[in-house]
């Protein structure tokens, strides 16, 4: 009796340990997640047809990007056609939100176009140099946001795809290609350029905004709403252009890099579509830690007061002949210093603007610039001269025993005298042989009398190295 | 109608007496309610010296001097009520009276009683999520209690509104309460049913022999190997609620040879989903006990119980959900390699073993010492969705990464979403009708895409954005009692008990699966410089651990949080029952000394340093000492109507969950953190003759200076400036006041031997008495945060807790052929969401500079704040079964089927506090298409139903 009793409690045994297997376990094996080639149902199509397309429908030959209210849909019928294009952008950052930019080429790209997707996160399936195939059948194209855009049609702008549609509309190639960026200067970017991944050389962020106590981080200042938008100078033209950072990023607090150097980015427009935006993916691509190009010595007279003397703290207005002294205007926002013997009343006016003392040993290869324009032109009236000295005392007393030395440059009067208050900028004055502590002068020379009495304007003056 | 049940017995008693040359008079005695063997009982002919106890199978046998003729059988036993049977006995016959019922005497006080449960009651234990059956009542015979058990449970009834955390679990008089939250973990000795029929269940406050007990009552399992009557059992159970099958194997030895007893069972319980989709339910339990009786004065007895429970949880939906997908959806969980995966699991491994002394010192004084330590492990897992990479750039770091949260009913995948507008365009539609029938065609979690995103993440590392991480407790508790009874006089019982706990509890995520990934990052992926971080940069707010900063974490590792707690809980008891002819009553006291110490084993970038506004190293200790007195009494008008009538006043520590206001980042304790006073007094009047019993009782219980803690995500709070009011915070609620008031009813009638008719009710009211004060911390927030007066009106809102009102009519049917019938409907009222608190406080008018938004209007705030009832539903049970005997076999089957009409019913609901002030609440609820942030419902179990067959020798 007994042993019966322990074999059925032995066979009970046996029975739990068989039921074991009967119930899900923590044990899943990972899953084949390998991206298997597609078979498309239809055709490709590149994505410069997508802006014929569109530019066809706007009556344009070529894409017009201020046209922002011509959409153009792809019928649902007919046979399916896929544009094709590799991922550029990254919403890993969080710089991306619900949109996915696509470019034609992996190196030397010529179209470009975002994709709108209702889903959040993208980069996990669109890598950056994934190929992708979006189905366009159904889809509706237009410039949205100032770039070419493609999604469904949400009244009389273009929508997001729906997340559960998103298979239907957007394939995965195996493919994922190592993406060269097109190397573009700041002063190059048009229109048929955005979408695209850009690598941009030389270039820093405004001294102002990031160097110095008050140094500026991505976009988690008090003042960024939306995006946290810097400015982007281009060391080898002096162009800048505007660098935009979404308040949602992951790195919104890094601080700017104060650095001079390059980035790989994607040129894209602002929200209103009537402004260039350099946006990354991760501030990975940043490589800006090289010496910045600005100026030795800079000046931009935007703290002038108009039509008051001429005061910046550390220059010297000095009048050697005549009472007339250096003034400040304001036109348009925009300061400048300027000289006019008009109405002075003096037979003779010598008027000098020197500079503050600039350590000129501190760096070698300076280059002066500076912007001239001018008014009221009279015939053989020559006013402006540029000078140096480095055994300026820094007085008013000693202006006229220091030693100066003039410099060619070219002279906004000269160039075209009829042009009147256009700026002309200077040319490249070489400073690389002046030594110590050097100053700058402009010395306007005239009479009011003798109607040599030219309105002159002098702006952004800079001192930077070649 | 009596008389033919007695001629039934006599034919029992001359069909089966065969060939025997001896006169013989053997019987048994069973359970009424049961039909189980009682053993014990004492058997007495009456007029003659034959007295005899039943054995375990509830047998007897009288071999000699058996006198002949017209006899009277008595069958008594302590707890039960007597009866008696008429027998003729014939010389050199046997007479085979098996099958003598004894029923459950609910009025006899002046012991505990050892009751035995039937399979209905246990197999009612359902430790699921909401695990809102009180178990207590399982143990009880009392025609309301049962009601409550059995046909209420499934739809969080509480009698009397009382939570779990207000009744005492103990085994072999050890509290298995757990400090935590105050509540018995019953998966901690689930699926060990035939080792748990002895179980003795005292009422609310009245006198328990093992502790002062609390407002629902006291139950103490007695798992002693020799308390179990010899022989095995063996059964298979089939269903489909929460497990889908259970087999279980049991063998008690009885006492043997050198006064050795032993038990041992093991069973399994498996399924891969119970009525909710994807909740599987995958459970082995295993239980040895030991005996020795040492000699007449001591008795050693080990019991080990290793009860493992693995379960896949489910959670509350909105209304949308539900039309969307019904009431058997379930968004954890979603099809893996082709199977189910449910990405909440709930795991329990909690072993018990206890060593318990039994001395009787004398035949009146008896002292039972017990030592027990419980250790292992409560883990939960879920998604962890905030994965990232470090990116050094010059000396600053950042954390790129992180994702949406994957669950598939996230606000933005439904169709409430896309038409919030009041307009909704022609694109919105299109929208919504996309996610609808993605949502209603799928709608489950997508387990390829987490693994997808970790795999294209490997070629930036290998860290997993997605994670699979488990929530773990860690206790470690030594408990040790001992319990004094004495009978002090024939009418005066002494009992008395000293208590010590003592429990470390470990407190950490884990990681469970990196979803192939090859780590992760240990950062807070959503930290973010703030107030309250004055002077830390982004990278040290963002560590979990600052003594161990960016570490990549693998599977198995502690991550996110990492602390200890460690408690000690001294008591003392004292109670004196008195007994008279007319009157009986009790006196008891309490006393008892709680101690809380956290230690944070990581330094929290958001909460530096250490000390009680640190994370690190020890905090604060937390003491709180403890009274409570009772009293009460059974006046017995005459033998048929009884008054009973019990007070208590005490006052009971918070549990360690109401203590901390966010014990996973700090060492801060709750502002205001008080002991919880509680005062109650119910006075029942009792009927009893053969054929009815009735019980009507009358309730109150008011509780002062209550605590509780809760988490939530909420946007626009009040006074923090625009766009800066979004915080995941911790509320504090404290000076909580509740008063529960009521009465309930149970008549039982036995109209004929064989038919029962029972009834049962409950008329509740559970409402807050004050305006609780509120507080919110937040890693966002710097300070605490309070709103207005500080205070959230909550004063008689109702208390979320089941159905305030809930009525049952039944019969049984017993056949003597032993098979039963039984059927009840049951009718429940009055059932309540669980409001948001926030949304009652000041924040609720408060715009975000903390003015009165200036479109506020009190009327509609009324409507918009009214506490929402839910509709009331019927619900129809029906049990049935029959057993056999063959030859030393008992075999038998039962089986029940609940919710026969398959009504669909809220069981509860809480608002959802995302939302809560007077705009956002309008707007959502105005919306043509629904809320987008409606509340959350649990429904209750459409038809379902429980097999049982087993063999019992």
């Amino acid at each position: 009796m007994k042993t019966l009793k322990i074999n059925k409690l032995i066979l009970l045994l046996i029975g739990l340990v068989v039921f074991n297997s009967c119930v899900e376990d923590d044990d899943f094996s990972i899953p084949n997640t390998a991206v298997v080639e597609p078979v498309l149902t239809g055709s490709t199509i590149e994505i410069s047809s997508v802006a014929g397309q569109l530019a066809q429908e706007q009556g344009n030959t070529a894409l017009d990007y201020s046209d922002d209210d011509t959409i153009y849909t792809y019928p649902t019928d007919g046979p399916d056609q896929f544009v094709t294009g590799y991922v550029i952008s990254s919403d890993e950052g969080g710089n991306y939100f619900e949109e996915i930019i696509l470019q034609n080429a992996t190196e030397n790209p010529t179209d470009g176009i975002r994709v709108l997707v209702d889903v959040n996160p993208l980069f996990i399936r669109y890598e950056v140099g994934r190929k992708v195939y979006v189905k366009v059948n159904g889809l509706s194209t237009a410039i949205s946001n100032g770039v070419l855009t493609i999604g469904p049609k949400d009244g009389d702008r273009i929508g997001k795809i729906p997340a559960p549609s998103e298979n239907d509309f957007i394939l995965r190639s195996a493919e994922v290609a190592t993406m060269t960026p097109l190397e573009i200067g700041v002063a190059d970017f048009t229109d048929d350029k955005t979408n695209l991944l850009i690598k941009l050389n030389d270039v820093q962020f405004l001294k102002s905004q990031a160097v110095g106590p008050n140094a500026l981080s991505y976009a988690s200042e008090g003042f960024d709403q939306f995006d946290g938008e810097r400015t982007l100078e281009d060391c080898s033209t002096g162009t800048s252009t505007t660098f935009a950072t979404s308040t949602f990023a992951d790195f919104k607090a890094l601080s700017l890099p104060e650095g001079k150097g390059s980035m790989i980015a994607v040129l894209q427009k602002n929200f209103f579509g009537d402004e260039f935006n350099v946006v990354v993916n991760t501030p990975e691509t940043i490589d800006m830690t090289g010496q910045r190009c600005d100026p030795v010595f800079g000046a931009d007279f935007q703290e002038a007061t108009d039509n008051t003397t001429f005061d910046t703290p550390g220059w010297i207005n000095f009048a050697e002949a005549g009472s007339r002294l250096w003034s400040e205007d304001v036109f348009s926002g925009n300061g400048t210093a300027r000289f006019s013997a008009f109405s002075s009343g003096d037979s003779s006016n010598i008027g000098w603007l020197i500079t503050p003392s600039i350590d000129m040993d501190a760096q070698t290869g300076e280059v002066l610039t500076f912007e001239m324009q001018h008014a009221f032109p009279d015939a053989g009236h020559d006013p402006m001269e540029v000078l140096y000295s480095n055994d300026f005392d820094g007085t008013e007393a000693g202006v006229l025993t220091a030693t100066w030395t003039s410099m060619p440059f070219t002279k906004s009067y000269i160039v075209d005298s009829g042009n009147w208050f256009t700026f002309v900028n200077s040319g490249e004055i070489d400073l690389s042989a002046v030594t110590g502590n050097a100053y700058i002068a402009f010395k306007y020379t005239g009479s009011d009398t003798a109607n040599q009495n030219m309105t002159i304007d002098i702006d952004d003056v800079k001192i930077s190295v070649q | 109608m009596k008389k033919s049940f007695l001629l039934f017995l006599f034919g029992i008693a001359f069909s089966l007496s065969s060939f025997a040359q001896q006169t013989l008079v053997k019987g048994s005695v069973l359970d009424g309610t049961t039909g189980e063997p009682i053993p014990d009982v004492t058997v007495t002919i009456e007029g003659t010296e034959l007295s005899m106890i039943t054995d375990a199978k509830g047998e007897f046998s009288f071999s000699s001097n058996v006198p002949l003729g017209e006899q009277m059988l008595k069958i008594e036993k302590v707890g039960y009520e007597t009866k008696r049977y008429p027998i003729v006995v014939n010389g050199g016959q046997t007479v085979d009276i098996s099958g003598m019922t004894m029923d459950y005497d609910p009025t006899d006080k002046k012991d505990l009683y050892t009751i035995s449960i039937s399979d209905d009651n246990l197999n009612s234990e359902d430790d699921g999520l909401t695990d809102n059956i009180s178990g207590l009542l399982q143990a009880s015979r009392d025609v309301f209690l049962s009601a409550a058990a059995f046909d209420f449970s499934a739809t969080f009834f509480r009698p009397r509104g009382l939570d779990n955390a207000n009744g005492k679990v103990l085994i072999n008089g050890i509290e298995m309460n757990k400090q935590f939250n105050g509540r018995p973990q019953w998966g901690n000795w689930g699926g060990l049913n035939d080792v748990q029929r002895n179980q003795e269940f005292t009422m609310g406050m009245s006198a328990n022999d093992y502790n002062f007990g609390d407002l629902a009552g006291t139950n103490n399992i007695v798992m002693r190997a020799s308390k179990y009557r010899k022989g095995g059992r063996i059964s298979y159970a089939s269903a489909n609620r929460s497990y889908t099958g259970r087999v279980m194997a049991s063998y008690s030895s009885g006492l043997v040879k050198n006064g050795w007893s032993y038990s041992v069972l093991a069973s399994r319980r498996f399924g891969d989903e119970g009525f909710v989709d994807g909740t599987l339910y995958d459970s082995n339990s295993f239980f040895a006990a030991v005996e020795k009786r040492i000699n007449e004065k001591h008795s050693i007895n080990f019991t080990g119980i290793y009860a493992q429970n693995r379960r896949g949880r489910s959670t509350a939906i909105t209304q949308e959900v539900f039309d969307l997908k019904g009431r058997e959806y379930n968004p954890f969980w979603g099809e893996l390699n082709g199977e189910q995966r449910n990405s909440r699991i709930r795991e329990i491994e909690e072993p018990i073993l206890m060593l318990n002394h039994f001395w009787d010192i004398s035949d009146k004084v008896r002292l039972n010492t017990n030592v027990a330590y419980q250790f292992g492990e409560i883990a939960n897992t879920r998604i962890d969705n905030g994965g990232t990479r470090l990116v050094t750039i010059g000396n600053e770091s950042v954390y790129i990464g992180g994702a949406r949260n994957p669950t598939p009913e996230y606000y933005q995948n439904l169709p409430s979403f896309f038409l919030q507008d009041a307009n909704p365009t022609a694109f919105d539609y299109q929208q919504a009708f996309v996610a609808q029938e993605a949502f209603v065609n799928d709608g489950q979690l997508n387990w390829n895409q987490l693994y997808e995103a970790n795999a294209t993440l490997r070629n930036q590392g290998g860290n997993s954005l997605y994670a699979i991480q488990s929530d773990v407790i860690e206790d470690k508790q030594l408990s040790f009692n001992t319990i004094l009874d004495a009978d002090l006089a024939d009418n005066i019982r002494l009992n008395a008990a000293l208590n010590y706990r003592s429990l470390n509890s470990q407190n950490y995520a884990r990681i469970e699966d990196l979803l192939g990934g090859t780590g992760y990052l240990d950062v807070d992926f959503f930290a973010e410089e703030t107030p309250n971080t004055a002077g830390a940069t982004l990278e040290e707010v963002a560590q979990s651990d600052l003594r161990n900063p960016n570490r990549i974490v693998r599977e198995g590792d502690r991550y996110k949080y990492n602390y200890e707690l460690n408690a000690t809980v001294a008591s003392a008891f004292a109670q004196a029952q008195f007994k008279y002819n007319k009157i009986d009553f009790y006196l008891g006291a309490n006393l008892s000394k709680t101690s809380y110490q956290r230690n944070g084993l990581y330094e929290n970038g958001n909460f530096q340093g250490g000390g009680n506004n640190g994370s690190f190293g020890k905090g604060d200790e937390l003491d709180f000492t403890n009274y409570g007195v009772k009293a009460g009494f059974t006046y017995k008008i005459t033998g048929k109507h009884l008054v009973d009538v019990n007070g208590s006043m005490f006052s009971k520590a918070p549990g360690i969950r109401s203590s901390y206001s966010n014990a996973r980042q700090t060492n801060a304790s709750v502002i205001g953190l008080d002991s919880e006073d509680i005062k109650s007094v119910d006075v029942s009047y009792i009927y009893r003759s053969p054929i009815l019993k009735a019980r009507v009782t009358g309730f109150y219980s008011g509780f002062e200076n209550g605590t509780d803690i809760g988490f939530y995500f909420t946007e626009d709070l009040a006074g923090l400036g625009v766009d800066n009011g979004d915080a995941f915070v911790q509320e504090i609620l404290t000076n909580v006041e509740r008063r529960h008031v009521g009465v309930e009813l149970g008549v039982e009638a036995q109209v004929t031997p064989t038919i029962k008719l029972k009834g049962a009710a409950s008329v509740g009211q559970y409402t807050f008495q004050n305006n609780p004060n509120l507080y919110l911390t937040s890693v966002d927030i710097n300070g605490p945060l309070t709103f207005g007066d500080g205070t959230t009106n909550l004063k008689d809102v109702h208390v979320a807790g089941g159905p305030e009102r809930a009525f049952q009519l039944g019969f049984e049917y017993r056949d003597p052929d032993y098979w039963n019938f039984g059927l009840t409907t049951n009718f429940f009222s009055n059932a309540y969401i669980d409001v948001s608190n926030l949304a009652r406080s000041a924040n609720f008018t408060s715009d975000f500079d903390g003015n009165t938004f200036n479109d506020y209007d009190p009327i509609l705030a009324k409507e918009l704040l009214k506490q929402e009832q839910f509709d009331d539903y019927m619900l129809v049970n029906i049990i049935g079964g029959k057993s056999w005997k063959i030859n030393d076999y008992f075999i038998g089957f039962f089986a029940t089927i609940n919710n026969v009409f398959n009504q669909q019913y809220r069981t509860g609901g809480f608002e959802q506090s995302r939302l809560a002030n007077f705009r956002r609440i309008r707007d959502d609820k105005s919306r043509d298409n629904g809320p987008v942030f409606g509340s959350r419902y649990f429904f209750g179990n459409g038809t379902t139903y429980y097999f049982n067959m087993y063999v019992r020798f």
